[in-house]
């Protein structure tokens, strides 16, 4: 009982704030300039990215530098990550091996599942990344979904499991390079043609054989999905590694 | 009718609020990851309540499934209890 005492503190202090402050508030009733620009322009108009959604437009169009900054520090983290727990190719082949003590992950409710779910989150992730750029979504929110599969993969079999059928650090992290290649090469594009970095309209083409696809968006979030997928299943893949086996692998006792 | 939602968004926002303060006071970290769990749940519906459903998909797939199980990694690699 002592312990909720100060949660209601916290909660008599918050509905107090909010009983005098909310009606000191101006309310906002009139759209703010750049808003107005953006919800005009990004589908109709003159400076269009020929997109019906308006955040995948200012993510990767108007404010694409930004998205493109964000990402490198995203990339920064998971090298950063990856420095923690590297390991060299004779490591890397011990900890592939299955401990003596494993006994193969969950029960058969379980794995059965998690086969079906698996199959289900690659679809809807598809589907929110390759659908980016005409309904609420993009290639970050994709390419986190994406990684929960692999995620409950380990989680239901074992990392073994995903290491035998073929995915494992390496081809995480090449899944991962090329979506980052892929990004800076779609950024570097408009420049042959004489236009500005990260440029969309009107060099990429909006539609194709009459599929909107929105200029640059549509592969800015086909390789962001990869990029980010593959980037945290390699992390994955690192932290699943038993500590146990870590610790044979560093030479160091309990 | 917008007052039921912003109950629903009330009611959400004070249960995240809740969860989050049992997740810092729970000293079996195992059980604190739950609770964060809860508390991420809550704020994907009142994000979505609040009309913000690009921050919905990030925030479902990141806070309730990744984040957690980055969490529950750690908590294997270390110890469940916390010792102060």
């Amino acid at each position: 009982m002592k312990k909720l005492i100060p949660l209601i503190v916290i909660l008599l202090t918050i509905f107090g704030l909010a009983h005098y402050i909310a009606p000191k508030l101006p309310p906002q009733t009139e759209l703010r300039p750049l808003g107005e620009f953006y919800l005009k322009n990004s589908y109709f108009g003159e400076y269009s990215a020929k997109s019906p959604e308006v955040v995948t437009s200012i993510l990767w169009d108007y404010r694409g530098v930004d998205t493109f900054f964000e990402t490198s520090v995203f990339f920064l983290a998971i090298i950063g990550s990856l420095t923690v727990f590297r390991l060299n190719k004779k490591e890397e082949r011990l900890a592939k091996q299955k401990p003596k003590e494993f006994t193969g992950g969950l029960t058969l409710v379980v794995k059965s599942v998690t086969k079906i779910i698996v199959v289900m989150i690659l679809a809807v992730s598809a589907s929110i990344a390759l659908h980016g750029h005409l309904t609420p979504g993009g290639g970050f929110q994709g390419g986190s979904a994406l990684a929960v599969a692999p995620l409950l993969i380990i989680a239901a079999y074992s990392k073994y499991a995903l290491e035998e059928h073929g995915l494992d650090k390496t081809r995480a992290l090449i899944l991962r390079s090329i979506g980052l290649l892929g990004i800076a090469l779609v950024a570097l594009v408009p420049l042959l043609t004489g236009g500005f970095i990260m440029q969309n309209q009107p060099i990429f083409p909006a539609e194709i054989k009459g599929q909107l696809v929105s200029g640059s968006l549509i592969y800015y979030n086909l390789f962001e999905f990869l990029a980010v997928g593959g980037g945290f299943t390699a992390v994955f893949l690192l932290l699943a590694i038993p500590e146990k086996v870590f610790k044979e692998i560093l030479g160091v006792g309990e | 009718m917008i007052e039921i939602q912003l109950i629903i968004l009330l009611i959400l926002v004070i249960l995240g609020l809740i969860f989050s303060y049992l997740a810092i006071l729970e000293r079996d970290l195992l059980k604190a990851v739950g609770f964060s769990a809860v508390q991420a749940i809550a704020y994907s519906i009142a994000l979505y309540i609040l009309m913000a459903p690009d921050i919905v998909l990030a925030y479902v797939a990141i806070a309730v499934g990744i984040y957690t199980a980055l969490l529950v990694f750690v908590v294997s690699k270390t110890t469940r209890y916390e010792v102060v």
